[in-house]
């Protein structure tokens, strides 16, 4: 069990934040850049100083800044942490750099069968540099997983890949990591990486923790108008006195009141997305960007589409002008 | 076309740098050279060069790889002032050094006094000899070794770390064999230093005669025609180190890159 309680001074704020993440649990951290995700797992991981904190791995204390105080040095942490970019060390081969630590087991089978499972098996004499991107963060996970870490620290390693092989290595890691039974965090800016690796998500911002719980749970009905905006509702749309979130992807063509919220307006433009098409559409005084399938009517024409089972916020006094329909006319629910 | 006028370019560059070389070759004579060196002490000069330029090395390695480690990696407060310390020395001219050196390590100074205490002195022997060249090569290895540590990736010392190795051994897996090109570099450069150093040499080192000052002597006593083939003798015995690790270098660039 990893279980942090930290506070770390940075020049814009201060992070705060608590996390508890089982054996063999994977923690999403999500939030936009400079929302201090990496700064937590930095902290989790000794190398940058918190001004309070209590964090513990297993049954040791890593740090603890009330008494008796505690700060393990990094190299007894026993805390793995994989960044975008993979650090292999370029003057060692492969096979050295999957066997550096020193905790590393020498066993040579061990090392073959997870290079094997890793698919870097034939590139044990090659050197880092020959390697490719997705190489390379193979090889860094392999050294962390013969390191016998007691944790694994993910942080935003698969930025820059593409998208079969953040796939795959999404899906190497959650096995590992439950066949291992380490905790497990994931910090990204990517709600689809998040959403693919973990059992549970959070979701920071400027510092401090928003809201966390399972996946489905953050992203169908975030806490608040602000995780909402962070996780991609792009429109705010009021209606009976409170404001509805609206996600491109959770908008269908048609009436359909049973399944959600009813909204007429205008089209603005569109164009292809994918195997679909993306609309802005005019909605009284807001615009809400929607995901369809098939091809809305032209510019100007009136369309109707059902936002499902959207959440509803407090309407916010300080909120961007994304909401703030004035035209409550044009709403149907 | 452009390729060859480069390479045209590089070359017209390349032989100006050598002039003085060629020169060198142009004006030697056969007979000159075995007359200069089969002389009755001819190669002493020699082997106090070569002595004192690798105990050079060694005091700089030991002494200095740490100040340009923590110069490198900020370790150390106000750090311009550090720098602008270096560079101080190497600014100052070789023969102003050997003249400050004398009101340092003078027989009249302190440590002078404390030098003959041990019965050393730091005034006409080889101790200061090899004074006089460390203070003439040091910032040159100062600087190329800040600028080699400098290279290395603070990121993989941090991994290393993270992977469980203490401080130290991160940097005698990490941070040395990535730094060694460029070490090897500046050692090659502040040897080069060394052998030549004359400066501060001929101020408080006339005895015992290294190279550059046999050069010297020659000159004034018998003529430039017996004082060229020293130079030649200099330039074959301190060229093999700096081209050992110009294609040592060359080999581990090579070698990482796969």
């Amino acid at each position: 069990m990893l279980d942090a309680d930290v506070e770390v001074d940075r020049r814009e704020f201060t992070v705060r934040a608590a996390l508890q993440v089982g054996p063999g649990e994977r923690l999403a951290l999500f939030g936009p850049s400079g929302a201090g995700k990496t700064t937590l797992l930095e902290a989790i991981a000794g190398l940058v100083q918190p001004r309070r904190a209590r964090i513990e791995l297993g049954r040791r204390v890593l740090t603890s800044t009330a008494p008796p105080v505690c700060d393990v040095p990094p190299w007894q942490r026993r805390v793995g942490l994989l960044r975008q970019n993979p650090g292999l060390f370029p003057h060692l081969s492969v096979r050295d750099n999957l066997s550096y630590a020193r905790s590393a087991s020498r066993s040579e089978a061990e090392l073959s069968s997870l290079a094997a499972v890793l698919g870097i098996d034939g590139l044990l004499s090659a050197m880092p540099a020959r390697l490719s991107g997705g190489q390379a963060h193979r090889v860094a996970l392999g050294r962390l997983l013969l390191a016998r870490c007691d944790t694994l620290l993910l942080d935003e390693p698969y930025t820059g890949l593409d998208a079969s092989l953040r796939r795959s290595l999404t899906d190497l890691v959650s096995s590992l990591v439950t066949e291992r039974s380490v905790p497990a965090v994931l910090v990204t800016h990517e709600l689809a990486d998040a959403q693919a690796f973990s059992d549970r998500l959070a979701v920071i911002d400027r510092g401090e923790i928003l809201q966390i719980g399972s996946p489905d749970e953050v992203v169908l009905r975030p806490a608040s108008r602000r995780v909402a905006e962070l996780i991609g509702y792009l429109g705010f749309v009021p209606g009976g006195g409170q404001v509805a979130g609206i996600h491109p992807e959770r908008v269908v063509a048609g009436a359909l009141p049973d399944q959600g919220l009813v909204l007429t307006g205008v089209v603005e433009a569109f164009h292809p997305a994918g195997a679909g098409w993306e609309a802005d559409l005019r909605v009284g005084e807001a615009t809400i960007t929607c995901r369809l399938l098939d091809k809305p009517p032209a510019p100007g024409a009136e369309f109707t589409v059902t936002a499902l089972d959207p959440p509803y916020f407090e309407p916010d006094r300080n909120a961007p002008a994304v909401g703030g329909v004035t035209g409550p006319e044009r709403v149907h629910q | 076309m452009s390729a060859w006028v480069s390479v045209a370019g590089a070359g017209v560059i390349w032989l100006a740098l050598l002039g003085p070389v060629i020169a060198l070759f142009t004006h030697l004579s056969g007979s000159a050279i075995a007359s200069a060196l089969t002389a009755p002490g001819a190669l002493d000069p020699l082997v106090t060069s070569v002595e004192s330029g690798l105990v050079t090395l060694g005091v700089l390695f030991v002494f200095c790889t740490p100040l340009a480690w923590m110069l490198a990696r900020g370790r150390l407060p106000f750090p311009r002032v550090w720098e602008t310390g270096v560079l101080c020395s190497l600014l100052l001219p070789p023969l102003v050094i050997g003249l400050l050196l004398v009101f340092l390590v003078g027989p009249y100074t302190p440590i002078g006094q404390v030098l003959a205490w041990l019965h050393q002195s730091a005034t006409n022997t080889f101790l200061a000899l090899v004074i006089a060249e460390v203070y003439e090569s040091a910032p040159y290895y100062v600087l190329g070794a800040q600028a080699a540590f400098a290279s290395v990736e603070p990121r993989l010392e941090q991994q290393a770390g993270l992977l469980g190795d203490r401080p130290r051994r991160v940097f005698r897996r990490v941070t040395l064999p990535l730094a060694a090109p460029g070490l090897a570099m500046a050692l090659s450069i502040a040897w080069a230093r060394a052998m030549g150093a004359f400066g501060a040499v001929i101020i408080i080192a006339y005895h015992p005669a290294g190279i550059p000052l046999q050069i010297y002597t020659t000159l004034q006593e018998t003529g430039l025609a017996s004082a060229l083939p020293y130079a030649l003798v200099l330039l074959v015995v301190a060229l093999p180190l700096p081209l050992a690790a110009y294609i040592w270098s060359a080999r581990a660039g090579r070698r990482r890159r796969g």
